[in-house]
This record gives structure tokens, C-alpha cells and sequence, in this order.
């Protein structure tokens, strides 16, 4: 195959120098043996360029021509200089012959650049996509090597009159989050114009910076972009209109952000000098200090530039799936909305121009560890310069993912970061409270942040008992000093604590682990109340490890399948969903596992699967109104499952369902995926997650048509008090013991009736608080994160019907959330 | 008669070389000040070459010569404004149906082809400071003049007056297309020379129908 290609310009003196320039590359091929025989033939190169009169100009039918006569049946790359260019060569195209032109790409590359990598890349046979994407990514080397200095501020000219259209795309926009574009938006405005196609750079306008690539996640940092600071946008290519107008779109809604980005510090975490209780547990040790924990890098390993390309491309690899467990961890333990900061994480990874720059490192000799560590800490040495205190510390996360990496290349640990013992810091990223091994931390003190912050929420997940906002006298005692006791559920700290004080806290320890153990030790127990009502308690799982996890569950309520969605170029096949819910029903060892059909939206796009911009995704096409439109992908996943279901106890669960009609078209989806199986209908138990308000009052309406409902409390409360989940500004609105959610769910219970079950699977399941309010409103089944397990059947325990459900009709009358709380406190105090 | 031959297509071709001839310097001028100066001598290389094949091989249908004149403009004119307007004349050719007069509910359609070749050419919106800021709101007018029941002429100069209008709202309008969208905000106050020449286009179709129908 030998594409032809054709050169678009003004001038027909650039062209033709270009043209020059770019033969120099075939030469070494053609002369090496002395013969070319099996050698690709060169590429057929066509000019159109300049005005029959010699002048600067460009000419549509002189290109159409120039494009068929390049065309030799393997098609045409075309590489354009600017402006008219672009235009006459998207009208050449309506000016041949329509064979021809299903064959023409219009390449967005760099002229001179471009048309270097075309040529050799055609000439080793490569198709016209191919040659168009390398050639495409010519300007990375240069950009790589330059550095940020890559295009000077001044908008390169364009010989074009001021009439319609032009291949540039230039607009601006302003900055409101309080923050800037720190790593989260920046990360959301990388995504928004990856995948266009478009060469996109911003600069900002109030510093006078330079340009940078709106493709690259450290650069796009590195612009410093301030509350109130301009930022310019310059785009080309095919999208770049599109790209233009997301970005602006994306500014006026704050790139997501709707509430003081990162964990910011409340007024408790500037440090009252008095430890808050963040999470519950008694812990004692000896003091470590948070320091960094560097990687030292491992010795170089030999090897040709394309053996390190390979090496570091693995190990990358492997940084992203520890990246992603830790993401979907959190998403699991705090929420969507805050794991997207390890979205920021992941796109380092894949950040072109540090790829760019470590590549450009190993052709010069590094080995893959060293070339990566370079290129990092180019990108750390940036961001720590950065004048905005905010980016600074976003350098940590460069850190991060430097050191996953590292480690992945053989790296080891510099210091014993790992020693057992209470953990002393000033303030913890998600991140690294989310890796905290509980069996190694046996408690962690912080200087700043509160009980609210994601740190102390993923803490208490954890179960590492935690005190926060100690205040940084206090903290720079406790690194002095050499044994620190803490109780985190009274909020005590005690420095150096002596032989009494110790034997106090160990009694308290004792007593706290003797309620763990024995919880754990009767987690396969049934929860039976003491009244004798049976209570399923299941766990919310989204991977094998979480079924592995989910010791004592009764079940798996609620399979997160999306985790064989995630992360991927194409949807899995049949077989390869088979063998994922094999896995993990296998894993809950004969457990009914609850498989949810696949819940994704515009909030959480899969490459395989564009969805338009939604202005309010959660309102948008997701759960199962997405798998209804998308009908070949529901039968892809009803198929896999059906096919599980005959051998192991299997329940499906539709997503997001608000009308009778879309459960019907679900189940005729699942008549049809029981009959292209062929071995007759499996024990199947139907159900729907009741996460729309309009569900919930409609429960009478979808009872005769499934086996079970299950009530996504966390949706549902979103959903009915219209406050959006992982909103900081709105997390006390947010709350699931809102009268009105309560009455949803009693609602829901009415309409169920008898025979259908109904369950809880969100967050509000595991609070053992609300578990006899739960139950008091009628449910029978709770589903909660795999570590929750033991501790909720615990509180199952404790529960009496009869006092639950006044319990629950009492709260139905309350006014307000924090009324409801005040409630199932005084109850539990007197049930301790 | 109520509508225009392909002799009365051609005067009309000829009328915007003249006038697109007669204002190339002021063309040019206002593509310096927020271009780079070449609209008024690249539409005159343009139309001349224009003007040269209706002398040489006149065409025998609308279609045919709306089609070579696209062609023409392609060739010749060199900025972006070749593929702009040859796009509008390559689009209004299939549009006249192959009929030897164009009725004038014809002509409009042919125009309004045009104008949407235009549009996704140059992919400028209405307010972009381009061409389009003329042309849209004339054939608008033209429309609407034709469905009020009025003849041709009568509804052409109407499309003039807004062609004309809309090419004046283009100064202070904020550049978002072509090389004029580099200035940003200094592109504001100048007045778009492509929505001036597109103008021209207007004036010179209803100045030819009006002799027409006059004679």
C-alpha cells in the first residue's frame, strides 16, 4: 500500500521546498543496498499551491486535481498550510469523484513537520489514517523539546481576508473558581477538548504567560490561571470551533466545580489546639512522621530506546490500575464527585508532553526509570514554582504518580515509610488516607482539616481511628514526641502518655476491638432482630477483591458492573462479562449475587460510547434510559448474564428506572437475552433501583413486574431534595434522613406490598444509626460496602420492631434532617 | 415577466465585477484594517476572470454559468473568499432545477442554497463579522418580500437595503472568523469587507432586475 499525498499552501515555493525537504527522508532507503526491490515505494506527492499568476493564493479545483492524480487506489493524506487552505481543500473534496474522496484525509498536522513524518510513514506502507495521525503527532516532539516555549504569544498570521471562516478558532475565558485551574478542572478541561479533533492552546492572558497545549494536563497546570485571570484559547483542525466553544461552555459552568474545590480547610482545621474526633477507635504507637516518601530510583536497566519505551509503557500500565483501585475506592467510599481528582492523577499518566519529554530522554540514552523520573520532576519543579499556593501543592500529586511509576520500574521505598505507628501530618490528600493500611496506622493526628473533610470521611471507611485539627503546637509536640495515645471517638490526644494513662487507653482499645471482633465473629451469622425479624445485609460490591471482601454478607445486593466497563477502548464482549460475574459470584461462594445492569452517564462517558454534552447529566441519559438507547449493549450484558444465572443464584437490576413502559422494554430486552442463550429461563429474580422520586411514588405501579425494589438512597436523595451529590456547599441538604427521602422509601414500602422485597443499597445503609429507622419503615434487605458487613448485622441485632417502627413514624413527622438525627441519636443512647 | 433569464444572470455577474472593480480599493482598505489587505484585489482577480469566460464561452443555461463561475472564483481568487464564494455560486447551481429563466421563487431558493454552502464552508455564524452578517438577513428580506406578494424587483432592493444594513452592523460587531478574529476586541469599529462585498452582490442583482423589468 503507498498512500499518495498532497500539499496544500499558498506559496508555491514553500510547497515545493517542503516537498524537498521531506525527500531527504527516503534517500538512506533507497541507496543502503543498492537497490530498493522489496523496499515501499516513496509516496506520490502532489503540489497545490500558489495562483497561476505566480501570486500567494489557494486554488480548490487545482487541488481536486492534485488529488486524484496522487490517489493510486490507497488513498490521499492532505497536509494544508492556513487559513484559505483549509477551505479550498474541504471544497476540493466536493469537486472529485466520490471513490476518490471517501479516501482523502484532511490532515490538521503542521505543514513542514507533517508532511517529514507523511512521507516516511507512507513509505513504510502505512494506511491513510495512520499516516495522518503520525503525522499528526509530529508537533509533539518539538513541543516536547521546547519545552513551554512552544509558540510564541502572537498569533501566527493567516493570509486570509476577514470573510467567513478560517482553520483557527480563537475565544477566551475567565476563571471563577476560587481555587483557579487547579488539577480538577484542569483534568475536566483536558478531557473536554481530548478526543476532538483539534490542536487546542491556551494562554494566560493576565500574566502575559506563554502558550500551552490544552492537551497536556501538566501544562494546562502550569499556566497559573487565577480566580478572575483571562485565559485565550487558539484552536485548529476540524473541531476546533467545537473546542473553542466547550471550553467557554466549561468556564461558564466553572469546569464542575460548584464548590470550593479540594478538601478545603474549614475553620476547625485551622487548629483549635483541641483534637476533634474524627473517627472512632482507640490507637497507640509510636510516632511517625508524614514525611514524603521518596522512591529511590531503581539501577538502570540496559536496553534499546524502544526496549525502555516499553518498559516505561508497562509500568505505566500498571500505575494507572493502582490509580484506578485507589479511584474506585473512593468513589465508593466518599463518592463519584471526589474521585474525579484521581481522574487528574490518570491523566498525567497519559500526559502527552511529559510522554513527549521522557521519550525525547530515552532517545538520548536513559533508561525508562530515569527518563520518567526527569520528566516528572520537570513537571513537579513547575508546579512547585507556580505563584498560586493552590498548584503548589498540586505537585504533590505529580509526586504521586512519579513514584507509582518508579515503583512499578523496580523502584524501592527510600525510607521505611511503612513502620507501624500513629501518624502525625499536618493535613492528608485523599489519595493517601484512601492507601492508609489500617493493620500498620494505628491511628493518624492532623493538624488541620475536620471531620467533614474526605480525609476523615475515608478514615473512618478505614477504620483508622483518627483526631483532627490538633492545631499545629500541639502537632509539632506529638512529632517530638516518642509514643502517642489517641482515642478517636472522645477526641483525646495524650503525648508521651505515662503507665496509667496507657493502661486507660489500651481498656478502651481492648473493649473497642472486642465489639469489632465479635461483630466480625457473627458476621455469618443471620442479622435477626430481637424480636425475631430476619434482615438480609449484603455488600455493595464492584470487583472480585470487594466479594472476597464482603465477609458474612448474605448476599452481594448490588454489582457494580461498570467496573467491566471503565477504563477501556470498546465495550467487553459476551464471554469476557460471562467470566467477570462468573468471578465474582464464584468469590461470594454460592451467595445470590444482585447484578446491576450497567449505570453510566454523561457524567462518566465511556470512549466507546460519545454521548453528547449533557448541561445536567444527572438529569441526562444514564442508567437504564442510556441501555435502552444503546440496545445492542443491554443485550450484550443481559446475554452474559442469563448465561451465569444458570449456574449460580443470580438477581438483575435495572438502573435509574422512572416509567413502567422502560421496565417493560427492559424485561422484553431480557426475554430476548434468555432465548439467544437457548437453555430455557434460568431462577432469575428481577428488580429496579428506586432512585427517581417519581419511582418511589409509583411503586404499586412497577410491583407486579419484579421480584424486588432496591432504594439508591444516595440518588434518591439528590434526586428529591435537588442537591447534587459531592456538592460540599449543599452536603448538610443533601442528607438521607430528610423527612421527605424518609417518606420515599415508606412510600415505596406501601407500593411494594408483600411479596415484593424491598432493599437499601446506598451509603445510608451502613450508618448504623439509621439501621432501625430503616427497618422500622418496612425494609427487609441493606446492602453496605464489604467492611460494613459485620458491624450493620451488629445493629440489626439490636433492633426491636415495634420500637423501630414508631421510631419511623415519628420521624416521618419530623421537620428536618437534623430533627430525625436528634432522634435516632436519643434512641440509640438508650440502646448503647 | 416576473423572472430573470440567463442573459439578465449575466449582467448581473457583470454589474458586481464592475462595482467589486470600482471598489477595490475600498475593499482593500478595510481588509487592512482588521485583514491582511488583499480582499479588494483577490475578488477583483476573481470576478475579471469572471468577466473573461462570459466574453469568451457565455453558458448556456443558469445552472451552467453559475457553476462555472463558481469554478472561476475557486481558481482565481486565492483567499478564503475563492472558496466562499465559489461554494455560493457552486451551490445555487443545482438549485435552478436546469431552467432557462429562473422564476423568482427559483432565484431565492438558488440564493438561499447558496448562503447555506456558505455557512457550512465557513462554518461563521449570524454576528461572526462575516459575509454571512449581509447575505442572511438580505435573503430573509427577499423572502419575505416575495411572499408579500411583491415582484421581484421590488423584493431584490429590499434585500439590497438589508444586505446593506447588515454589512453596517458588522462594525461594531466583535471578529469570531478568519484573520480579523486574531485582533479580538480592536476588530470592533471596523467595518467587514467580505459583508461589503457581499452586499455589492445584492445591490447589483436588484439594479439589474429593475432595468430589466423597466425595459
Amino acid at each position: 500500500m503507498t498512500v499518495g499525498i498532497v500539499v496544500v499552501s499558498h506559496s508555491r515555493a514553500l510547497a515545493e521546498a517542503a516537498v524537498g525537504l521531506a525527500g531527504e527522508m527516503l534517500q538512506g532507503a533507497d541507496h543502503a543496498d543498492g537497490s530498493s526491490s522489496a523496499a515501499p515505494r516513496p509516496p506520490s506527492v502532489e503540489v497545490a499551491a500558489g495562483l497561476d499568476d505566480g501570486g500567494f493564493g489557494t486554488d480548490a479545483v487545482a487541488i481536486s486535481e492534485a488529488l486524484t492524480s496522487a490517489d493510486q487506489g490507497d488513498g490521499v493524506v492532505v497536509l494544508m498550510d492556513m487559513g484559505s487552505a483549509v477551505l479550498s481543500a474541504e471544497l476540493a473534496l466536493e469537486l472529485v469523484d466520490d471513490d476518490v474522496r471517501e479516501r482523502v484525509v484532511l490532515c490538521p498536522a503542521p505543514l513542514v513537520e507533517g508532511l517529514v513524518v507523511a512521507v516516511v510513514s507512507a513509505a513504510g506502507g502505512a494506511s491513510a489514517a495512520e499516516v495522518a495521525a503520525e503525522a499528526g503527532d509530529a508537533l509533539a516532539a518539538k513541543s516536547g523539546h521546547l519545552g513551554e516555549a512552544v509558540t510564541p504569544a502572537a498569533a501566527a498570521p493567516v493570509a486570509e481576508a476577514s470573510v467567513a471562516g478560517a482553520g483557527e478558532e480563537t475565544g477566551t475565558f475567565t476563571v471563577r473558581m476560587p481555587h483557579g485551574l487547579h488539577a480538577r478542572p484542569a483534568a475536566a478541561l483536558v478531557a473536554a477538548v481530548r478526543g476532538l479533533d483539534a490542536d487546542v492552546r491556551l494562554r494566560n492572558l493576565a500574566l502575559d504567560g506563554p502558550e500551552v497545549s490544552a492537551a497536556s494536563m501538566s501544562k494546562v497546570a502550569t499556566l497559573g490561571a487565577l480566580q478572575g485571570h483571562e485565559v485565550a484559547v487558539r484552536a485548529h483542525g476540524p473541531d476546533a470551533a467545537v473546542a473553542v466553544r466547550r471550553l467557554q461552555e466549561l468556564a461558564e459552568e466553572s469546569f464542575g466545580e460548584t464548590a470550593p474545590a479540594a478538601p478545603a480547610p474549614t475553620p476547625a482545621a485551622r487548629g483549635t489546639g483541641r483534637p476533634i474526633p474524627a473517627s472512632p477507635g482507640v490507637g497507640i504507637g509510636p510516632v511517625r512522621v508524614a514525611a514524603p516518601a521518596g522512591i529511590m530510583l531503581p539501577a538502570p536497566v540496559p536496553g534499546s530506546p524502544a526496549e525502555q519505551r516499553d518498559r516505561l509503557a508497562e509500568a505505566r500500565a500498571t500505575g494507572r490500575e493502582h490509580l484506578r483501585a485507589v479511584r474506585d475506592r473512593a468513589a465508593r467510599e466518599i463518592g463519584e464527585a471526589e474521585a474525579t481528582i484521581f481522574d487528574a492523577q490518570m491523566l498525567l499518566l497519559d500526559d502527552p508532553d511529559v510522554l513527549a519529554d521522557a521519550d525525547a530522554r530515552v532517545e538520548a540514552g536513559a533508561d525508562a526509570a530515569q527518563a520518567w523520573a526527569d520528566a516528572m520532576d520537570a513537571v513537579e519543579a513547575a508546579l512547585a514554582a507556580a505563584t498560586d499556593e493552590y498548584l503548589r501543592g498540586r505537585a504533590r500529586d505529580v509526586r504521586d504518580v512519579r513514584d507509582q511509576v518508579l515503583a512499578a520500574l523496580g523502584g524501592h521505598a527510600e525510607t521505611a515509610a511503612a513502620s507501624d505507628g500513629v501518624l502525625v501530618a499536618d493535613d492528608l490528600t485523599p489519595a493517601d488516607a484512601a492507601v492508609i493500611d489500617p493493620g500498620r496506622t494505628a491511628a493518624v493526628v492532623l493538624a488541620g482539616s475536620s471531620p467533614t473533610a474526605h480525609a476523615a470521611i475515608l478514615l473512618r471507611a478505614r477504620g483508622v481511628p483518627a483526631v483532627v485539627g490538633v492545631g499545629s503546637d500541639l502537632a509539632a509536640r506529638a512529632r517530638q514526641a516518642g509514643v502517642l495515645a489517641v482515642d478517636g471517638t472522645t477526641g483525646e490526644l495524650v503525648v508521651d502518655p505515662d503507665e496509667s494513662v496507657l493502661a486507660d487507653f489500651r481498656a478502651r482499645a481492648a473493649a473497642h476491638t472486642a465489639r469489632r471482633d465479635d461483630a466480625l465473629r457473627r458476621a455469618h451469622e443471620p442479622a435477626v432482630t430481637r424480636d425475631g425479624t430476619t434482615v438480609l445485609v449484603g455488600a455493595n460490591v464492584g470487583s472480585v477483591d470487594d466479594a472476597v471482601a464482603a465477609v458474612g454478607a448474605d448476599l452481594a445486593g448490588l454489582v457494580r458492573t461498570e467496573f467491566g466497563f471503565l477504563d477501556r477502548h470498546d465495550a467487553p464482549d459476551v464471554a469476557e462479562q460471562e467470566a467477570a460475574y462468573r468471578a465474582i459470584a464464584e468469590a461470594m461462594g454460592g451467595q445470590r449475587i444482585t447484578l446491576r445492569t450497567l449505570d453510566v452517564g454523561g457524567d462518566k462517558p465511556l470512549d466507546y460510547l460519545p454521548m453528547p454534552a449533557e448541561a445536567n447529566p444527572f438529569l441526562g441519559v444514564r442508567g437504564l434510559r442510556l441501555a435502552l438507547a444503546r440496545p445492542q449493549l443491554l443485550a450484550d450484558q443481559l446475554e452474559a448474564i442469563v448465561r451465569v444465572a444458570h449456574d449460580h443464584p443470580v438477581d438483575v437490576m435495572f438502573p435509574m428506572v422512572t416509567t413502567v413502559d422502560e421496565l417493560t422494554a427492559a424485561r422484553r430486552a431480557l426475554d430476548d437475552a434468555v432465548e439467544t442463550v437457548g437453555r430455557g429461563r434460568p431462577e432469575l429474580r428481577v428488580g429496579i433501583m428506586v432512585e427517581v422520586p417519581a419511582a418511589a411514588l409509583k411503586a404499586a405501579s412497577f410491583a407486579p413486574s419484579v421480584d424486588f425494589l432496591s432504594i439508591g438512597t444516595n440518588d434518591l436523595t439528590q434526586y428529591a431534595l435537588a442537591a447534587e451529590r459531592g456538592n460540599e456547599d449543599l452536603a448538610a441538604l443533601a442528607d438521607p434522613l430528610d423527612p421527605g427521602v424518609l417518606a420515599l422509601i415508606a412510600a415505596t414500602v406501601e407500593g411494594a406490598g408483600d411479596d415484593v422485597l424491598v432493599a437499601v443499597c446506598g451509603e445510608v445503609a451502613a450508618d448504623e444509626q439509621a439501621v432501625a429507622l430503616l427497618l422500622g419503615l418496612g425494609v427487609r434487605e441493606l446492602s453496605v460496602a464489604p467492611a460494613a458487613v459485620g458491624v450493620v448485622k451488629q445493629a440489626v441485632r439490636e433492633v426491636d420492631m415495634d420500637e423501630a417502627r414508631e421510631l419511623a413514624t415519628t420521624a416521618l413527622t419530623c421537620p428536618d434532617a437534623p430533627a430525625v438525627r436528634r432522634l435516632v441519636e436519643q434512641r440509640s443512647s438508650r440502646h448503647p | 415577466m416576473a423572472g430573470v433569464d440567463n442573459d439578465t444572470l449575466q449582467r448581473w455577474l457583470r454589474a458586481f465585477a464592475a462595482s467589486v472593480a470600482e471598489q477595490k480599493d475600498a475593499l482593500t482598505a478595510l481588509d487592512a484594517a482588521i485583514g491582511d489587505a488583499d480582499h479588494g484585489a483577490n475578488m477583483d482577480r476573481g470576478m475579471a476572470a469572471v468577466v473573461a469566460f462570459l466574453d469568451a464561452t457565455p453558458p448556456a443555461d443558469p445552472a451552467a454559468l453559475f457553476k462555472q463561475t463558481g469554478m472561476t472564483l475557486v481558481k482565481s481568487v486565492g483567499g478564503a473568499s475563492g472558496p466562499l464564494y465559489g461554494t455560493l455560486f457552486l451551490r445555487m447551481a443545482p438549485a435552478t432545477g436546469g431552467a432557462g429563466a429562473l422564476e423568482p421563487d427559483v432565484f431565492a431558493k438558488a440564493l438561499r442554497a447558496g448562503l447555506d454552502g456558505v455557512v457550512a464552508r465557513g462554518k461563521a455564524e449570524l454576528g461572526d463579522k462575516t459575509m454571512v452578517d449581509a447575505l442572511a438577513p438580505a435573503l430573509d428580506a427577499l423572502d419575505a418580500a416575495l411572499a408579500a406578494g411583491e415582484p421581484l424587483a421590488e423584493a431584490l432592493r429590499a434585500a439590497s437595503d438589508a444586505a446593506d444594513r447588515g454589512r453596517d452592523e458588522t462594525t461594531p460587531m466583535l471578529a469570531r472568523k478568519g484573520r480579523a478574529s486574531y485582533l479580538g476586541e480592536r476588530s470592533i469599529g471596523h467595518q467587514d469587507p467580505g459583508a461589503t462585498s457581499a452586499a455589492l452582490l445584492l445591490a447589483a442583482a436588484a439594479s439589474v432586475v429593475a432595468d430589466q423589468e423597466a425595459a
